[in-house]
């Protein structure tokens, strides 16, 4: 079904501008895709370190001002990462490793909505140089682990489940 | 120069980690130079953005730890690019854009060594930030984004 619609989405007209333009907006998006990623999971990590009890003097709060920029790190690659799968649809929904990818994002993605709805008060609320609660450390390392396996699936998609052929 | 590349290339670590059938060889040490890239450019980001005055709330001795993390990044990644560039050293080591990233790291690391000397030798860090701070932090936003452009490019520029 998945390669169906891949095989309908590489036939778009979106898809076929993407397809055959000029030949650096691939390496260009890559290069965006690499920096989204330092600038995600250096901003994400600190706030997880935060979590887990690292800088306990410093206000969850005032870390939490940082992550706009964590944001803009995840647009991008979410940007950089349409402008692969249009371009090249088959190469990602054909990969099992892609899937797992996917998958890693929906549980980070999850992990945040239940911070944010229900502890997201109780984080910020909570003084400076107080232990964080179990259930905000748990919220941290499922995060920095999903984070690492959403790292882990992206850079193994040419090596693992690629069937077609994929780009370096 | 070029013997001696394609000598490392041919040698068995370098044959192993280009085409050892496991995917614990080249996909895992390549991976793992992601990994290392995060773990050096993320907190020199964060710790940048905050020396140009944004999230003036984070006090700048919080900061400390980002170096720690930087230099086990580093640590990893100078280890598997060490690696990487055995396994293809008669290709890497003859493209100019490999030695422009070399070149981008090496000046991101004098920056970033004067920026912690700027900002942390002095004991506690003050808030208010050394007025040679602000030059280079963005001179390392600008290198650490120089050196991924180049890493990436190596796959592509002939």
């Amino acid at each position: 079904m998945f390669l169906t619609f891949a095989s309908w989405l590489h036939k778009t007209p979106i898809s076929i501008v993407l397809q055959h333009q000029v030949a650096w907006l691939w390496p260009f998006c890559e290069t965006l895709h690499f920096a989204g990623l330092a600038l995600l999971l250096g901003v994400a990590g600190m706030f997880d370190l935060r979590l887990l009890g690292f800088m306990k003097r410093v206000p969850i709060s005032v870390v939490k001002e940082f992550m706009p920029w964590a944001l803009v790190g995840f647009t991008l690659n979410l940007l950089t990462g349409m402008i692969f799968i249009v371009s090249e649809p088959a190469q990602y929904f054909g990969n099992p490793t892609w899937w797992l990818k996917v998958t890693f994002l929906i549980i980070a993605g999850l992990n945040a909505f239940v911070f944010e709805t229900a502890y997201g008060r109780r984080a910020a609320a909570l003084p400076a140089g107080e232990d964080t609660p179990t259930p905000l450390k748990i919220i941290a390392a499922v995060s920095l682990i999903s984070w690492a396996g959403v790292l882990w699936a992206g850079r193994m998609l040419p090596f693992l489940g690629a069937g077609v052929g994929a780009g370096l | 120069m070029e013997e001696f590349l394609l000598r490392l290339q041919e040698s068995d670590f370098g044959v192993w980690v280009s085409s050892a059938p496991t995917l614990l060889a080249y996909p895992t040490i390549l991976m793992l130079h992601t990994v290392g890239l995060a773990m050096v450019v993320g907190p020199a980001w964060v710790l940048d953005v905050r020396l140009l005055g944004y999230g003036a709330r984070l006090p700048i001795e919080s900061l400390r730890g980002a170096f720690r993390i930087m230099w086990i990044g580093f640590v990893i990644n100078a280890s598997t690019g060490i690696a990487l560039f055995i396994s293809e050293a008669d290709d890497k080591g003859l493209k100019w854009i490999f030695w422009a990233k070399l070149a981008s790291i090496a000046l991101a690391l004098i920056v970033t060594s004067r920026l912690r000397r700027a900002v942390f030798a002095g004991g506690v860090a003050s808030d208010v930030a050394p007025p040679n701070a602000r030059g280079l932090a963005k001179a390392s936003l600008v290198l650490w984004l120089a050196a991924i452009t180049a890493g990436r490019l190596m796959a592509y520029v002939k």
